[in-house]
């Protein structure tokens, strides 16, 4: 395996606060990677840099070598990079079908992709409706398949468990887990449910402060004595 | 009484419909469809008269010519509008295009050797001389009206406002119907959305401001050879608000709409003439003349009280979010 996303040095501030400092991760091909940390480490932040939501003040992403830091979102998108959003950003007065067949690179048969896609999350008795009619936990599932339908080989997802109820989250993780060995997307996921993190990722990295403090496999994480002070907050001398 | 029953005046009524209706229905596709806050819609009907009338008389270009490169030169003027524009916040942009309708107004006021300044484009020509933009169009107006035996002048404007705006209601009708359309429905929904899937939101909202600038380029002309004369004064920003009223009162998101409020609002605005019976006699003409503005505030203001979706929209499209 062989780094498809590495991001290096990033830093980015907000009115001279170094949300992300100098941020330095990659993510594997093929794998499934959490991004876990306290509130305020900079995960949101680091993703809307990733994504090019954000512009980072120094530092460099590429995608497959490429460099795609000061890229417009839309490019990075069409480059194979999506991302979701923490809240669902539903286009509410369109049909949940057409919520995702906008999303289709190009348009030629992009409902029939839409509706098989809808059908895999069993959303498919929905495609009608308008989009603004879901509950919270169906919205994640329709940003989910929207951001497949652009084709990404990289997908961040950012808190994907955020909001749904406990039986859907069985039902998300496993479709999380089937965009990865179905569609062979590379995922990167921000999540708060380390319950979740530990059990669907392959590695984990661990962001506290803007910073990078560790990363590797979650038995490895789970055991690091920086990540346990600062999910805990305390201090060894 | 008598205008009420006369042919003429409704007719006269209707031609002013059409060509709001071809204006407004720009300002749908910008903001029904793609969410864009257009205050500066007179201002693309300005340009658009003017890019005809001085081609017409300075140029001597043929109307049918000149017309188009109007229509052509009012869109150019939404694309460079937009460049700049369209990089803000949508209501700095809105703020933006309201204060570009004035510079248009006002250019037009001043540059007198171009445009004929504050007389209007009767002093396009030479000194002394009264100038004239619409003798082709009259003779196409005759020649509509010996081939379709129609006596009035007015009826015949008529039919071809109308059939122009139909073309054009049926163009965007179908343009909104394709993916592109899809694309603009889901930026008016969410521009990071629509980013982060790839679309360049900006190109889009480019391509929308263009378009309906040319519309009310189209607008514009028609505007031009049914008064045969204009002035700055006649692209006022109240004549944009007149096109968002239409909107609203038609329904927002929807391309039929737009005619069905632009014939409200047209009828709403002659027919208000027609309360001339006491108290409100007691007023002068010209201040009965605000009235209607009056009784269209009035009926807005109802309007979204009882049915905010507009005459036609959908209500359970409003409540979502």
């Amino acid at each position: 395996m062989s780094a498809q996303l590495e991001v290096q040095g990033l830093v980015r501030t907000f009115d001279g606060v170094r949300a992300v400092d100098e941020a330095t991760l990659d993510v594997q091909a093929g794998s499934i990677t959490g991004l876990i940390g306290p509130n305020g480490a900079g995960k949101s932040t680091l993703f809307n840099c990733v994504s090019g939501f954000l512009r980072p003040q120094s530092g460099r992403v590429t995608l497959d070598g490429k460099r795609i830091d000061r890229r417009a979102p839309h490019r990075i998108a069409r480059a194979g990079l999506v991302r979701t959003f923490q809240t669902p950003r539903t286009l509410a007065r369109m049909t949940v079908l057409e919520n995702v067949a906008v999303a289709a690179p190009r348009p030629r048969n992009a409902e029939a992709r839409a509706a098989k896609l809808l059908e895999l999350v069993r959303l498919g008795e929905h495609a009608d409706a308008l989009a603004g009619t879901l509950s919270g936990g169906q919205r994640k599932l329709l940003d989910l398949v929207r951001a497949l339908m652009v084709g990404p080989r990289v997908l961040l997802l950012d808190e994907p468990m955020a909001g749904v109820s406990p039986t859907l989250r069985v039902e998300l993780l496993d479709h999380i887990l089937a965009v990865r060995e179905r569609d062979g997307v590379t995922l990167l996921i921000v999540e708060h449910d380390l319950d979740f993190v530990m059990r669907a990722s392959d590695r984990v990295i661990v962001m506290n402060e803007g910073r990078v403090i560790a990363q590797g496999t979650p038995d490895q994480v789970r055991t690091d004595e920086r990540v346990v002070d600062a999910y805990l907050g305390a201090r060894h001398e | 009484m008598s205008a009420l029953a006369s042919g003429d005046f409704w007719a006269f009524v209707g031609v002013v419909a059409g060509i709001y209706t071809i204006l407004a229905l720009g300002l749908q596709l910008q903001f029904g469809f793609a969410g864009l806050l257009n205050f500066g819609q007179v201002a693309f009907m300005a340009i658009g008269a003017y890019t005809m009338a001085i081609l017409v008389v300075k140029e001597g270009w043929s109307t049918w010519l000149a017309a188009p490169l109007g229509v052509l030169v009012a869109g150019a003027a939404g694309l460079l509008l937009g460049l700049p524009a369209l990089r803000l916040r949508s209501d700095y942009f809105a703020i933006v295009t309201i204060a570009f309708s004035e510079i248009v107004r006002y250019v037009a006021t001043n540059q007198g050797s171009l445009t004929g300044g504050s007389q209007g484009t009767i002093a396009l020509g030479k000194v002394g001389e009264a100038a004239q933009y619409n003798g082709e169009w009259e003779r196409f107006q005759e020649r509509v009206q010996d081939w379709l035996g129609i006596a009035s002048k007015d009826v015949a404007m008529l039919l071809i406002v109308w059939a122009a705006a139909l073309v054009l209601l049926t163009l965007v009708w179908l343009a909104v119907r394709t993916p592109w359309g899809r694309v603009l429905r889901a930026i008016r929904e969410d521009e990071d959305a629509a980013a982060s899937l790839g679309k360049n939101v900006f190109a889009y909202k480019l391509q929308v401001l263009a378009i309906g600038s040319a519309l009310a380029g189209v607008a514009g002309c028609f505007y031009a050879w049914q008064f045969s004369f204009f002035s700055p004064d006649d692209f006022q920003p109240l004549l944009t608000f007149f096109a968002w009223m239409i909107v609203i009162l038609g329904g927002l998101g929807r391309v039929w709409t737009v005619p069905v409020g632009a014939a409200v609002f047209g009828f709403l605005f002659a027919g208000t003439r027609f309360l001339d019976f006491r108290p409100l006699s007691y007023l002068s003409g010209a201040d009965r003349a605000y009235l209607r503005l009056v009784v269209i505030g009035l009926v807005i203001i109802v309007l979204v009280l009882v049915r905010p979706q507009g005459l036609l929209g959908k209500r359970d499209e409003m409540v979502l979010e």
